[in-house]
């Protein structure tokens, strides 16, 4: 049985410095990276410099490579902005909520033919510092910033790092393959050079 | 004049006394959201901060500006959400004939408050980029909003509106358009006049479907259409009423070329021919004027989703061969759609749905 320890993170910066410890063996402990995603309290003094916002569509901010392991980033939602159905190619997704309120809805699975409106699990809204975990075993989701009047901010660590998913169409449980790319990177803006399809919004 | 009788003259004097103290020929921007405003804007702000461009009194419980706004000579952005703004006079008089405000405002934030109609105080503010009214109680968008001819980004997210007027299609800037959380049953398809639009927020309504103009617009990136009925199922032609006699003559005059000069009619049946529209079936030549077969075809957007587009046909022969076969997609019916989704295709590179 894993012994799951219980870390305290004070700062940005100590959470991803625990995050590398927690991250260099091959095996993910996930109550453990979760306990410790929800123990950062939101600052915004340390994650303003990644907060980069666009007005037509949320953003992914890369703010560390966990040397190969892991990605960790800040995504900005602008008011109404959601995603897509996804999922998460294998990969563990940890989701933390830093400032206002993300709804989650998750989806099963759609049948093999891809026919049929997809069916709703469950949905919840993420408030400050609340940390959501998901993989493929577990199903789809669909985040978004329901506010018409507050923008939301949240922090992603996925393991392993992927570059592609499947976004999926609600009604007819359509897939189709999309790359995803970073709006900025370690706080510099790093704008596309490719007219490459993004992942939907 | 708003009357704010519970708030103690003390309470007042006491932000105009803090205000005044930290009075200052270079702030640019002055924050005072999250703090109570016991009521509109004390006069003495404009002289108190002249350079100010940035003023944020969101979260203030303000239940009216005041006039004060006015004297403002620099201002360029306005944050008053989540207030009680919303009945008479919560606006100045006369915003926008305001000789310096009325020419400097470009962005104005006035999300969760309880504005019943799109305030006509707005209306003339022609320098206006940025407009959002999200969370109110609007139902309607008054067709006079073609007025803010420098409109960018419209917010109009979670109200009650139940439809679209055309005039939004003549503000030749905008770019986004934000209409989710609505009760919005149709898109008109004058919407496709917006040339420069890149995003268009449709999530939450009441769509069955959309008008095939909607190809058109070729910017637009981003789509969101997911919570509204739209149609997933091929759908037979709806009602069709046979053309009159005006239709069929002005039919034959537009299919056959027949010439016409102004002096030769009267004005009303000019104005009639005038508003002939062209059939869209590629195979027919043939344009309509009331009288049309609605029919909903799919299509596929960069073959990632399947959009029912309402397309009006000029006759019941005009429409795709097999709507007198089964009920359920044939193959024909799907060429017929693949022939569109390839024009669809090179005209939306990156539509993005959800």
């Amino acid at each position: 049985m894993e012994h799951t320890q219980m870390w305290k993170a004070q700062t940005l910066e100590e959470l991803v410095q625990i995050l590398h410890h927690l991250f260099a063996g091959d095996k993910v402990n996930v109550a453990e990276v979760q306990a410790l995603m929800d123990s950062y309290d939101s600052n915004p003094l340390e994650w303003m410099q990644y907060a980069k916002f666009d007005q037509y569509r949320y953003t992914r901010n890369l703010v560390d490579q966990g040397n190969g392991k892991f990605n960790l980033m800040i995504l900005c939602w602008g008011e109404g902005h959601g995603s897509s159905i996804h999922d998460h190619t294998d990969s563990h997704c940890f989701m933390k909520v830093l400032q206002g309120n993300l709804k989650e809805t998750l989806f099963e699975w759609p049948n093999k033919k891809g026919i049929g409106e997809m069916m709703k699990k469950s949905e919840r809204v993420l408030r400050e510092n609340q940390c959501a975990y998901i993989n493929d075993s577990i199903g789809l989701h669909r985040v978004e910033n329901t506010s018409h009047t507050e923008c939301a901010v949240s922090l992603h660590l996925y393991s392993p790092p992927f570059e592609t998913c499947s976004t999926f169409d609600q009604r007819t449980g359509h897939k189709q393959k999309v790359r995803m790319t970073f709006y900025s990177q370690f706080g510099e803006r790093t704008p596309c050079a490719t007219a490459v399809l993004q992942e939907n919004n | 004049m708003c009357r704010h009788t519970q708030t103690s003259p003390t309470l007042r004097s006491g932000l105009a006394a803090d205000l005044a103290s930290r009075r200052s020929a270079e702030t640019r921007r002055l924050v005072l959201s999250q703090r109570r405003l016991p009521g509109p804007l004390p006069p003495g702000l404009a002289r108190w901060f002249p350079a100010l461009e940035v003023l944020d009194v969101s979260g203030t419980g303000l239940a009216a500006l005041g006039s004060e706004l006015l004297s403002l000579p620099r201002l360029h952005t306005l944050l008053a959400k989540n207030n009680r703004l919303g009945g008479p006079g919560s606006l100045p008089k006369g915003l926008a004939e305001a000789p310096l405000l009325g020419r400097s405002l470009r962005v104005l934030n006035l999300s969760g408050n309880r504005f019943a109609e799109l305030p006509a105080a707005l209306l003339g503010l022609r320098g206006l980029q940025s407009l959002s009214l999200g969370s109110n109680r609007l139902h309607s968008i008054p067709p006079e909003i073609q007025e803010l001819r420098s409109l960018e980004f419209l917010y109009l997210g979670g109200n009650f509106i139940t439809s679209i007027p055309p005039e939004l299609a003549s503000l030749p800037s905008l770019s986004y358009l934000v209409l989710c959380d609505n009760k919005i049953q149709s898109v008109p398809p004058q919407l496709a006049q917006l040339h420069s639009l890149r995003s268009l927020s449709l999530h939450n309504n009441l769509l069955t479907y959309l008008p095939r103009e909607i190809l058109n617009l070729v910017h637009l990136e981003e789509l969101s259409l997911r919570g509204n009925p739209l149609v997933v199922r091929f759908v037979r032609d709806l009602t069709y009423n046979p053309p009159s006699l005006q239709e069929l003559a002005g039919r034959t005059i537009k299919s056959r070329n027949v010439s016409y000069t102004p002096g030769d009619l009267p004005g009303n049946l000019l104005r009639y021919l005038h508003l002939a529209s062209n059939c869209p079936n590629p195979k027919c030549g043939g344009v309509y004027f009331d009288s049309c077969v609605r029919q909903i075809k799919f299509v596929d957007f960069c073959g990632k989703y399947r959009l029912p587009l309402m397309h009006y046909l000029c006759s019941p022969e005009c429409s795709s061969p097999c709507s007198s076969a089964s009920q359920s997609s044939t193959s024909q019916s799907e060429s017929d759609s693949e022939d569109e989704a390839i024009v669809a295709a090179h005209r939306m590179q990156k539509v993005l749905l959800g």
